[in-house]
């Protein structure tokens, strides 16, 4: 469609049809001011702050024609013959607008008196002042003085709680209705509304608990006024006295862009920053009131090493000296007896340094980043070969984009994910659901398939076998190898068993396969089950990925929603097992049978609910040495022979790997409570420390034992040199900024005040395999895998995510009340069959044990189906994998 | 006794007519209203649920509309006009004479529960002023305190009847 040409304030301005005037005015630097409008948000006109003067073409009434002048140009109206608000008001053709008039300036005052009339002008103890639209566009718009009486003013109790976070503060509210729409569009959690009429009309939230919803604290960014603020700022500090640094969320894998707001270096508010690639300009509850724990008084502070039996307070030169001289002395053993687990949410630098610490200086390839429980996911290879292609960005997408979210709870494994796909959905893609159990995100999806427990590679097969077939009249993507082999052996699959398993029928397969097939743009989104579940999952959907040309290209691959926040830098860097090296969940065996004698534990609790690792972890510490290096202390921790401090994301810097593969740099943002290091420059002083000879079979290389590093981007280069994957991220490539949601000239006086503009960098998407043109495509068929309940162990469990999980993260967190306490969920079904009501508590048995818990209801639930979610004491050791049999009987 | 089980045919009638449940809204609160005396928490809860709605969509509903009662009203509300051409035919000697008969004043409910008083603006019938309605129904020309006797009793009647009483108006006869 052409564009549309008119003038805005003397400018002549083009811009695409449907576009409104505030949007219009903003390309040519001319700011009309807005309390309602919001550009995430439809617009609707409430708030009448930005009327202007819109004049259109005359009509004559008689002969329906437009009436010319003199001078030959049409002659111009004022529209409606009255002032036009101008975020409801689409641009047309000819139109001439102007935002400065003194009628318009007569209303804009007339507005904000009225505004003002209501609002309690408690500025020096709201938090919102000083970036406080209402106060900005006051003094650049507003009158100076009011006509109305001050004791006129309509007063309400102050704060009432909308829920444990949120407060509202109803006389300062203007009802500009951006929290409720926000919650109503974007969020999908309609629990806002309002309540009476005229003077005494406000906010309300009825749902149980109050503002039930994960991503409550956006709406105390965009409330233009004071009227919502958060419980874990408020009253904290004034905004212009925060010092801001540019942060990552290490809560999941979404990498959500953070700004860290201390003062006197210490911690006040965390905000969302931009970043269109990421998290537009969205934060989820957890990634804002999840980073107190870095302020708790129950830090380790200190390295401990054990003596007589105690660990006890020591220096850090005695600790790493301890570290070298035990695990050398063990390495020199051979291959494996030293082994490494680091956590998946560390930084690239730091899992980087890790890696070489074991490999290099302990010779070992027993490596992990996963916590070594029989429930481990397995390592996803697909990810690296057929993930999203580079350049991809969910906001671009609408129209002609398919998501097939298959095996994944995307609201409790990584939120913000919510926001953006139902954000593809509202621009007119379309979101198919494929899930066990019902998910937030499916009551929104454009379909919502409920598959049999267990059935999900039975279920990718089916798509995979419809996809192929479907692909066959236009052609396989060129690079494809191994084809025939999958189609031969899926040709032996019968599509009715499959279907039958997963308890679908064709119809609904068929449905999310054409919409994949049709797309332009195709994204495949999996999450932990998937994950847990393995290739016959993972495999398969990037099979048909592969086979049809859908990755390898922006905006088309896959999604996994990872355990970690850069489970893409552990795997990719290494900290994976090697060739004859053992995986995390072997370790504990090992253990047993002496081959493994000392372990280095960073960032990870395996002895947190895991019978076998405490055995095996006691065994190592008994027999060989165990140093954990740890915010706090744990399970792991009480069982080591030294442990270290580590420092929070807040205090050190570094890079991390998001889902979509974007390499993003964090900053130190305050100092440690104590004297620390970071992790990378631990390893680096225990390599210096170790006395381990190479042995002559392995040549290691110079630049791999130089641990010369003098600040973090010393690492970061090195990553980049040695793995090709790495290739020009930089701590200068990292920190291009392009910000593109719609602005206004003058930020801080529009729309929010508090989403912070990105101007330290949005980050590098790292290449996949596909998206070399040359690189060959191997698609492997992985058969089904198949949980079946049978004998005493007739029911199916499954550990899903909650994001409220209880973990470090929660420590001190305002979000305290909202965690999920250890319970199991059965069907209604079930719950009858055993005669069990909500709160019973039951016991649950697996082959390898049994617990007790309470027990909740859940009529979605399919009868045989249970649900653990996988929160803290729980007892998911209980679990053999993503699906476990197990006997469900009241608890006597 | 959940309203599922005491006016399930009517709600599923209701609910019938639209092709989605939620337009039912309206009807089912005058259902719940009628079956309760009032919306309390609890009601619009369950309201709610039978509309498969939004529990604070629900709220904001009752919190608009003036005739959707949140606090306790009598048997009958009666709803007097004291806008302009009724104040001119003697609105605020009807408000006083109801007053000090019932023995509350305007906004309040009578201790046997029998009755609440409000004061309304323009009914649109003007031509019967003073006029007021009870549970929606019109009574016009009350300008003796005699003619309010007399509706007072005949309410008292239908009340101990239970002859068409239904505060959400649906027995109003218009």
């Amino acid at each position: 469609m052409p564009d549309v040409n008119l003038i805005i304030d003397g400018q002549a301005v083009s811009v695409p049809a449907g576009t409104n005037l505030v949007d219009a005015a903003r390309t040519v630097e001319v700011a009309i001011p807005v309390f309602c409008y919001h550009p995430k948000l439809k617009p609707v006109g409430m708030c009448r702050m930005c009327l202007v003067e819109v004049y259109t073409a005359r009509i004559d009434p008689a002969t329906r024609q437009v009436v010319m002048g003199p001078d030959g140009l049409p002659q111009l109206a004022l529209m409606m013959n009255k002032l036009q608000p101008a975020c409801v008001t689409p641009v047309s053709e000819g139109m001439v607008v102007k935002t400065t008039t003194e009628k318009v300036k007569f209303a804009q005052r007339g507005v904000l008196e009225f505004l003002l009339t209501s609002h309690p002008l408690d500025c020096p103890v709201c938090d919102k002042g000083g970036e406080c639209p209402l106060q900005n566009l006051t003094m650049q718009w507003g009158p100076e003085v009011s006509r109305f009486d001050y004791s006129d003013k309509v007063h309400f109790e102050k704060p009432i709680k909308l829920s444990d976070v949120i407060y509202l503060d109803r006389e300062r509210c203007i009802l500009c209705s951006r929290c409720v729409r926000f919650q109503d569009d974007i969020a999908g959690d309609e629990v806002l509304g309002f309540d009476n009429r005229g003077r005494s009309w406000e906010i309300i939230s009825k749902s149980e608990p109050g503002f039930d919803s994960k991503f409550s604290g956006n709406t105390t960014d965009i409330c233009p006024v004071g009227a919502l603020t958060n419980a874990d700022f408020r009253f904290r500090s004034r905004v212009w006295e925060v010092r801001s640094t540019p942060s990552i969320c290490t809560h999941c894998s979404v990498g959500c862009n953070l700004s860290l707001d201390a003062r006197h270096n210490s911690l006040m508010r965390v905000m969302p920053r931009e970043n269109d690639d990421v998290n537009e300009i969205w934060l989820c509850d957890k990634g804002r009131m999840g980073m107190r724990f870095v302020e708790s008084a129950t830090r380790v502070t200190t390295p401990l090493v054990r003596q007589h039996g105690k660990l006890v307070a020591a220096s850090w030169d005695e600790a790493l000296t301890r570290i070298a001289s035990n695990l050398s002395q063990i390495a020199a053993k051979g291959n494996g007896q030293v082994a490494g687990m680091m956590s998946d949410s560390a930084s690239n630098e730091d899992l980087y340094a890790f890696r070489k610490l074991i490999t290099d200086t302990f010779q070992s390839t027993s490596l992990d980043h996963r916590p070594g429980a029989v429930t481990d996911v397995a390592i996803d290879e697909a990810i690296i070969t057929a993930g999203v292609g580079m350049g991809t960005s969910l906001l671009s997408l609408g129209k002609g984009t398919a998501v097939v979210v298959l095996a994944a709870d995307v609201e409790e494994e990584a939120p913000l994910y919510v926001l953006r796909l139902r954000g593809i959905k509202n621009r007119g893609g379309v979101v198919h659901v494929v899930n066990s159990f019902a998910t937030k995100l499916g009551t929104s999806a454009s379909s919502d398939t409920r598959i049999k427990a267990g059935s999900e590679a039975a279920y990718a097969n089916a798509f995979l076998k419809l996809v192929l077939e479907a692909q066959v009249a236009s052609g396989f993507d060129r690079r494809v190898r191994n084809l025939d082999d999958v189609r031969n052996q899926l040709s032996k699959l019968l599509l009715d068993t499959l279907l039958e398993h997963a308890g679908v029928s064709r119809a609904q397969l068929q449905k999310v396969v054409d919409a994949y097939m049709a797309a332009s743009n195709a994204i495949i989104v999996y999450g932990r089950t998937a994950l847990q579940i393995g290739a016959s999952v993972t495999q398969t959907m990037a099979n048909a990925a592969m086979a049809t040309g859908k990755c390898g290209k922006a905006n088309n691959g896959l999604i996994a929603l990872t355990t970690g926040a850069n489970t893409f830098g552990a795997v990719s860097l290494g900290v994976r097992p090697g060739k004859d090296g053992a995986a995390a969940n072997e370790f504990w065996a090992r253990a047993e049978a002496g081959t493994l004698r000392g372990l280095l534990v960073v960032g990870l609790n395996p002895a947190a609910n895991n019978p076998a690792a405490v055995e095996g972890l006691q065994t190592i510490a008994k027999h060989g040495f165990l140093a954990v290096q740890t915010m706090f202390m744990n399970e792991t921790a009480e069982l080591a022979d030294v442990v270290l401090p580590q420092m929070a994301i807040a205090e050190t810097d570094g890079t991390i790997t998001n889902a979509e593969r974007r390499v993003q740099r964090f900053r130190i943002a305050m100092a440690a409570p104590a004297a620390m290091h970071p992790t990378w420059q631990v390893c680096a002083q225990i390599a210096e420390r170790a006395t381990v000879a190479t042995p002559a079979s392995k040549n290691a290389t110079a630049v791999l034992s130089n641990w010369n590093y003098a600040v973090t981007s010393d690492v970061t280069d090195e990553v980049a040199q040695n793995n090709p994957r790495y290739a020009g991220v930089t701590y200068t490539s990292l920190d291009l900024s392009i910000n593109s949601w719609g602005r206004q000239a003058n930020e801080s006086v529009y729309y929010d005040g508090t989403s912070y503009t990105n101007t330290e960098g949005n980050g590098v998407q790292l290449k996949t395999v596909a998206d070399d043109a040359g690189a060959a495509l191997t698609v492997v068929y992985s058969p089904p895998v198949e949980f079946e309940p049978k004998g005493e162990f007739g029911l199916l469990m499954q550990t899903p995510v909650r994001a409220y999980n209880g973990g470090t993260w929660s420590i001190d967190s305002k979000l305290g009340s909202r965690q999920v306490a250890a319970h199991v969920l059965i069907s209604s079904a079930d719950a009858s069959r055993w005669n069990i009501s909500a709160g019973d508590a039951i016991t649950v048995a697996s082959p390898i044990g049994s617990s007790t818990l309470p027990a909740q209801i859940d009529k979605n639930i399919a009868a045989g189906h249970v649900l653990m979610p996988d929160v803290a004491g729980a007892p998911v050791h209980l679990a053999l994998g993503a699906y476990t049999r197990v006997a469900i009987r009241r608890a006597e | 006794m959940s309203l599922r089980q005491t006016h399930g045919a009517e709600i599923d009638a209701i609910l019938a007519l639209y092709p989605h449940k939620r337009s039912a809204i309206l009807a089912v609160l005058y259902i719940a209203q009628d079956a309760y005396g009032q919306l309390s928490d609890a009601a619009i809860r369950e309201v709610a649920e039978i509309l498969d709605a939004t529990v604070t969509d629900v709220f904001e509903v009752v919190g608009f509309y003036t005739l959707l009662y949140d606090d306790k009203v009598g048997k009958v509300v009666l709803q007097v006009c004291d806008d302009v051409p009724c104040a001119f035919c003697g609105a605020e000697e009807l408000v006083g004479t109801l007053e000090s008969k019932l023995g509350i004043k305007s906004e309040e409910t009578t201790a046997d529960g029998l009755f609440t008083l409000q004061r309304v603006k323009c009914l649109a019938a003007c031509n019967r002023a003073p006029v007021l309605q009870a549970n929606l129904d019109y009574h016009g020309e009350l300008s003796t305190p005699e003619k309010v006797d007399e509706l007072l009793s005949q309410l008292r009647t239908r009340i101990a009847n239970n002859d068409n009483i239904s505060i959400s108006g649906r027995k109003a006869t218009l």
